[in-house]
């Protein structure tokens, strides 16, 4: 049996509770690994030495922290889970200091709570696996673990959100309806489930890497009449300053 | 002085702790406190365009993502003045229901049973119980489901949009939602009787606040009859222990949730779920915050009955699939939204380009966060001395618990 333990951050929660919606599949997880803690879902806690740690969220105060120092350092094997940990998501994307946005929020620019920027857990710690998502597909995370209890190197994706859309067949939101898209730049693994709704993506992945091409993605959505700043602040929704053109 | 600090609360969403402080031998005071760093949420969405905004929203919290999406589109749609068809609403209505499914059942089968039966969680217990953890995961899984037609997503979809959606459900679709609410009230009735008999526990609620109408609504109501915008009576202030916020109604402590619902709106559930709420009404007005689970329970039961309602009018009408067109002016709105575990309030100004220049938000357990504290200090006057420490300090835990507090939401901050 390996060791597994699953750790929150600063996060909407939707990475655990996702690992919750594996329903009936989270009873063949629990044939390969032992939870020894994941507090959303278990008040049964062992502080132990871990094979794998799931640690989902962006490092917001001090006491993320120390938690991330204390999971890393004892745990064989660590994914970044979600695009909080793996980019910083929407809070990682909030521009301005901690004591400027806790002035404009509590009206006072002390911090007894010891609040940091956020920041993506891979910008603190090395990590072995980083599976992005806002929320990821849950039958990544499944797969991800199944790959590791058999001693195989989980494969990382690589394709943009556009491959998986084709696949399916939807219309192009962007080409075809002129609707905001950010699937050519993002990374897929969704299936496109956005598009199905007929809304463009919103990047919730992160930045395809290496292959994306920003500047192209700029200039089309430009033509279609969209404003630089407003094109701007979509590209960073996710992902910071990581997209650059 | 002895400080007892409990460390971070385990079956809950988010994380929070508290310290209870003891002097002489008495407990003297107790601070609940919400660790988990801000996220500037309303710093966030600021000049951003107003269409992008409910998708934003969402990622306050996963657990009512749709809660969030539905009360940021309310706000929007009343700045620029859009009135939406009959038809989107009750689309609306059937997600929120959903999302009710999902969250309670999440809260009752999973965090709150293992107390009941005696688990440290619902994996162990299992073993002895399975039925009723299966129960609970079918009810669970089938309110996800309608999160995923109308939002979009079982977490954070972004289907859900002013003036309407992106996507309409199929007939195939709404017929099986119709079908799977029939299917499973008979299991939603037997949680009723499992969450009936839970012991009194933590403060009694002596104020009520909920939306106007069960799901949504333009204004709040009290238990003292006052319909009213959120800003003429609810003050809150910041605390130095803790990220989120503490509110007061009139000066006064008060609880929102599935129990002030029940007891403000019982004239507005479904049949089976009012005859639920007269058969334990007695019992619920005592007041006690472990009735939530309870109430939580009846709410079940409304949800399913709700959903296969909604199903079948928007079946027999047909769905005409058409959004209302969204004219850009400038202007002020809030969205009120019944989020599963009590009033959720988006508050936007919009600029004449579509884009926001002021949010607020503030949400239930924010609201909850001086009733918390409130149950935990008499849970903990009650308790010391008596039990041991371990179950003194589950029974803190559990009457945490029994708010379903979700933290995640509590610290998306709420601008001054």
């Amino acid at each position: 049996m390996l060791k597994l333990g699953v750790f929150e951050l600063t996060d909407c929660g939707g990475c655990a509770l996702n690992i919750l919606f594996l329903y009936e599949k989270l009873f063949d997880i629990i044939k390969f690994y032992e939870i020894k803690e994941f507090h959303m879902a278990s008040s049964f806690k062992e502080h132990d030495h871990l094979d794998v740690a799931i640690i989902t969220g962006t490092v917001s105060c001090q006491r993320d922290l120390e938690l991330l120092k204390r999971v890393r350092n004892n745990s064989n094997y660590v994914i970044a889970l979600g695009t909080c940990a793996t980019h910083g998501d929407v809070q990682g994307s909030v521009e301005g200091s901690i004591r400027e946005k806790l002035e404009k929020v509590y009206g006072s620019r002390a911090n007894p709570m010891k609040a940091l920027d956020s920041k993506p857990i891979v910008e603190y710690v090395a990590v072995d696996y980083a599976l992005p998502g806002c929320p990821y597909d849950k039958d990544e995370v499944y797969q991800v673990l199944m790959d590791i209890a058999k001693g195989v190197e989980p494969p990382k994706k690589d394709y943009p959100v556009c491959i998986e859309c084709k696949l399916n067949e939807y219309e192009c939101v962007l080409i075809k309806r002129g609707i905001p898209c950010l699937g050519p730049i993002t990374l897929g693994g969704c299936n496109a489930i956005c598009v199905k709704s007929k809304v463009g993506c919103i990047g919730c992945r992160g930045p395809l890497p290496k292959e994306a091409n920003p500047a192209s993605e700029f200039e089309i959505l430009k033509e279609l009449g969209y404003d630089e700043e407003y094109i701007r602040k979509k590209f960073k929704t996710f992902a910071r300053g990581e997209l650059r053109w | 002085m002895v400080t007892i600090t409990i460390g971070e609360f385990t079956r809950v969403e988010g994380n929070g702790e508290a310290d209870i402080i003891i002097e002489n031998g008495e407990v003297k005071e107790v601070k609940l406190k919400i660790v988990e760093g801000p996220r500037f949420f309303e710093l966030l969405t600021l000049g951003r365009y107003y269409y992008d905004v409910p998708d934003l929203e969402a990622r306050i919290c996963a657990i009512c993502y749709l809660s969030h999406s539905v009360a940021s589109v309310l706000g929007i749609e009343r700045a620029f003045n859009v009135e939406v068809p009959r038809e989107v609403m009750l689309l609306r209505e059937l997600g929120l229901l959903g999302e009710f499914l999902e969250s309670h059942a999440l809260h009752l089968y999973l965090l709150v049973a293992p107390d009941v039966f005696g688990y440290p969680d619902a994996i162990k217990m299992a073993s002895k119980h399975g039925e009723l953890v299966k129960e609970g995961l079918s009810i669970k899984a089938f309110g996800n489901y309608i999160r995923e037609v109308i939002g979009g997503r079982e977490i954070h979809g972004i289907n859900v949009k002013p003036g309407g959606f992106g996507r309409y459900p199929t007939i195939e679709e709404l017929e099986k939602i119709e079908q799977n609410s029939e299917a499973l009230l008979r299991f939603a009735k037997r949680a009723v009787n499992v969450f009936a008999d839970l012991k009194f526990y933590g403060a009694k609620a002596e104020h009520f606040v909920a939306t106007n109408s069960y799901l949504y609504g333009d204004k709040l109501i009290a238990c003292d009859e006052e319909v009213f915008d959120y800003y003429e009576h609810i003050e809150e202030k910041t605390l130095p222990y803790s990220f989120a916020k503490q509110s007061k109604y009139k000066g006064d402590i008060f609880m929102v949730g599935a129990l002030p619902r029940v007891m403000l709106k019982s004239e507005q559930l479904t049949p089976l779920a009012k005859k639920l709420f007269e058969d334990h009404r007695e019992k619920l007005s005592q007041g006690y915050v472990s009735l939530n689970n309870l109430a939580q329970a009846i709410e079940l039961v409304y949800a399913l009955e709700k959903a296969k309602e909604i199903a079948r009018e928007l079946l027999d009408k047909g769905l005409s699939c058409e959004n209302v067109p969204v004219e850009v002016q400038e202007g002020e709105g809030i969205g009120y939204v019944e989020a599963p575990r009590g009033v959720l309030i988006h508050h936007y100004k919009i600029d004449s380009k579509g884009n926001i220049s002021y949010s607020n938000i503030i949400t239930p357990t924010a609201l909850n966060h001086a009733i918390m504290e409130l149950s935990l200090y008499e849970e903990a006057k009650k308790n010391y001395g008596s039990l041991d420490e371990k179950t003194f300090v589950q029974r803190l835990e559990e009457t945490v618990r029994a708010f379903d507090p979700c933290i995640s939401c509590s610290v998306h901050l709420v601008k001054l």
